[in-house]
């Protein structure tokens, strides 16, 4: 039997007066497109943040392609050596860096050398559909749907070995929606990687997830498979 | 609700008819008669201001801003990321205690040089130290409320492709660095404005140029001339810091959304060892200094009861001063925290500018305008002493409380309105209650600076009448340094007190 790419096992989250994830278990395999869903306040974003290491589970363990990054109460890898890619709701580019630099920051990590990078990050602009003239725009001047695939190019970016998406379409009218998801399964299906997505839209499940989770509460157990 | 019959427009009105008279016509007042003395010829003003004499005192002038603002940001903004970034044992108590030295009268640290450094604290490199002290809380300050502004998720987004320290370099630095420019300026203008150190110290600037042309010369037509040049550097620069800060000047850290991110606290310890040497080096040190040339020589009750008339005249017109700052404060603040964006922050540059002009300008400004028979015979009583107050710190009152005021949704008050409520009755029952902690704030502030305040003071005191720093001042010329440090002491005890409650007011509110 293989290991599992990514295990949750019984990880708890609890933030003063309301929140977290509670006793929760997943297993995600190498490759596989997870579509995490559930009501509000359920966890969801919670077990993004636990699995890239932006918070430390209060009890349980994360294991990453083998190696255990996080035990309760501390992360035993610290986000940065994660190789996760974050494609956040509120999509998070930096306003003092343009698309380009942006993208950029996120390269840096991988270690190459100047050129293989440079011409690596317009690589990856080219597969997100991010128009040369727009490189060296800043974000406040791209349109929604451009900010989105610069948030897409920025998580690639760094070669993860896992993308995590919290939503990223939810603020994009329905027809740029469908053409960014598709794109999305476009790419994943060319790069192989292994993604997490959250969202509220069984739209959007129907479309990437291989496996589909329903997060229903915050309690023991609350993570289940779902068929799609 | 803005009616002309409303009360909400009535009472706004009348503030800002007090403002207009009490903190703008006194510089009105200075550009006039700069304008309209007849010695100010294009010649007049260049054989002034470009002798030996007047660029020396120029170049000094630039140097004690510059030395300030950079050395006061070198400490100030690591201190400020500290608060933002980290999370910290008693956070609280600790930004009180580095906020400290900046309602300290500037001449009690000055005080506390000269006791440790004898003669070397009396040159340009002394003063520059000593407001240093005094003014690198703002630079804390303006980073704080800067650092913990950012987007949570900027930095995080970073932190999963980069190290802690890239992510400083690169985003968080970035992102903070307007404000911190914008806080350096804003010391510069106020250290090339400050009165009592350079005075102190004995370093020629302009402000001291502009005090002894008046008050020693009573040459009013120089002392305007020369004040000139001050205000407009002033005018200038913190015009420019308010237009770089925009709508940032009246933000407070209650709309801060940055939680410390956790990678960070590996620097825990070295950003608790670097706040705990800035409050020793700061704060404790001088007020040690001080006690200890206090106890050394005399009975500093004996001292302060030599003193009494000035101490009970101090603690009278503070207490005032600072209840008619905070009572205009709060109609000001408010008509700036409900106004369009435009005017709001018109309003706050022009409060900023208002703040950053020289004491002892605006005590030459104030004496031109009250001094004549029409001025309800004002000029020559107390109530001078607290026209000073408020024309030296209604804006900085007023800014303070916009900021306070504009966390109150303008929702709570039009559910007020729809409820039936007046205006007056809402302020009462809906606004007041919620920024109680920031009218005990602007109220306790203006108090520890009206304590403090002597260089408008010593310019409109009227004949026989003297408060603590106007005492404190004179008699570091001829009393012993045991008494001087015994009064100076004791005003810092004083200061402590408000300062203190304040602390655990806020610490309450924090807790819950």
């Amino acid at each position: 039997m293989t290991l599992p790419f990514l295990r949750l096992a019984g990880v708890t989250k609890r933030y003063r007066g309301h929140g977290g994830v509670e006793n929760v278990s997943l297993e995600v395999a190498a490759g596989e497109s997870v579509v995490v869903v559930g009501p509000s306040g359920s966890g969801k974003t919670t077990l993004l943040r636990l699995v890239a290491g932006l918070e430390h589970p209060d009890a349980g363990e994360i294991w990453l392609d083998g190696r255990q990054v996080a035990e309760s109460r501390r992360n035993t890898v610290p986000a940065n050596e994660r190789k996760v890619g974050f494609v956040f709701q509120d999509l998070a580019l930096w306003p003092h860096l343009s698309a380009f630099a942006n993208v950029e920051f996120a390269a840096n990590s991988t270690g190459q050398p100047g050129t293989e990078r440079t011409s690596r990050i317009h690589e990856i602009l080219r597969l997100c559909r991010v128009e040369p003239l727009l490189a060296d725009r800043y974000p406040h001047q791209l349109s929604g749907g451009e900010q989105q695939r610069v948030a897409l190019a920025r998580a690639l970016a760094g070669s993860p070995q896992l993308l995590l998406l919290d939503e990223p379409f939810s603020s994009l009218d329905r027809d740029l929606r469908i053409t960014l998801r598709s794109e999305l399964a476009s790419l994943r299906r060319q790069l192989q990687f292994t993604t997490i997505y959250v969202t509220h839209d069984p739209d959007d499940a129907e479309a990437l997830a291989d496996r589909t989770v329903a997060i229903r509460s915050a309690k023991v157990g609350s993570v289940m498979p779902h068929t799609p | 609700m803005w009616g002309w019959r409303s009360s909400r427009t009535v009472i706004t009105l009348t503030a800002a008819a007090v403002f207009v008279v009490v903190c703008v016509l006194p510089l009105l007042f200075m550009l006039w008669a700069a304008l309209a003395e007849p010695r100010h010829t294009v010649s007049g003003i260049q054989g002034l201001l470009l002798d030996r004499r007047q660029v020396r005192l120029l170049y000094n002038t630039v140097l004690l801003g510059c030395g300030t603002a950079v050395l006061a940001t070198l400490v100030g903004a690591p201190l400020g990321f500290g608060l933002a970034k980290f999370t910290l044992p008693f956070k609280s108590v600790l930004r009180l205690a580095l906020v400290a030295p900046a309602v300290l009268p500037p001449y009690v640290i000055a005080l506390a040089l000269i006791y440790v450094g004898g003669n070397l604290a009396s040159t340009l490199g002394g003063a520059i130290v000593a407001l240093t002290i005094v003014f690198y809380p703002l630079a804390m300050l303006a980073t704080e409320v800067a650092a913990r502004q950012i987007e949570p998720r900027l930095e995080e987004a970073a932190i999963l492709v980069a190290t802690p320290g890239r992510v400083l370099r690169r985003i968080t630095w970035p992102l903070v660095a307007p404000s911190v420019v914008s806080a350096a300026m804003v010391i510069f203008v106020l250290a090339i404005s400050e009165f009592s150190v350079p005075g102190l110290l004995r370093v020629r600037v302009f402000t001291t140029e502009v005090f002894t042309a008046f008050a020693a010369l009573y040459d009013f037509g120089r002392a305007t001339m020369l004040a000139i040049p001050l205000l407009m550097v002033s005018v200038v620069l913190a015009s420019v810091a308010a237009a770089r800060l925009g709508s940032r000047v009246v933000t407070t850290r209650r709309h801060a959304r940055g939680e410390p991110l956790e990678v960070f606290d590996q620097w825990r310890s070295v950003a608790l060892a670097l706040i705990s040497c800035a409050i020793v080096t700061m704060l404790i040190v001088p007020v040690a200094v001080l006690a200890r040339e206090a106890l050394r020589s005399v009975s500093i009750v004996g001292v302060v009861r030599d003193s009494r008339e000035a101490v009970i005249n101090s603690l009278f017109l503070a207490f005032w001063g600072a209840t008619v700052v905070t009572m205009l404060a709060v109609c000001l603040g408010y008509a700036r925290a409900r106004a369009p964006v435009k005017v709001g922050v018109t309003v706050d540059a022009l409060w900023l500018i208002l703040f950053t002009v020289p004491s002892t300008v605006i005590g030459i400004g104030l004496i031109g305008v009250w001094n004549r028979p029409t001025a309800f015979g004002l000029y020559g009583t107390s109530a001078m002493l607290v026209l000073g107050y408020l024309a030296r710190f209604v804006p900085i009152g007023g800014l303070a409380m916009a900021a306070t005021i504009r966390s109150v949704p303008e929702s709570h008050e039009e559910a007020a309105a729809v409820a039936g409520a007046r205006w007056a009755r809402t302020m009462t029952r809906i606004v007041l209650p919620q920024i109680r902690i920031g009218v005990l704030a602007v109220w306790a502030i203006s108090f520890m600076l009206a304590f403090g305040e002597v260089g408008t003071s010593i310019l409109v005191a009227p004949p026989g009448e003297s408060t603590l720093p106007i005492r404190v001042y004179t008699l570091t010329a001829n009393a012993p340094p045991g008494q001087v440090a015994a009064l100076a002491l004791f005003q810092s005890i004083v200061i402590f007190v408000p300062l203190t409650l304040l602390g655990m007011a806020m610490a309450t509110r924090e807790a819950s």
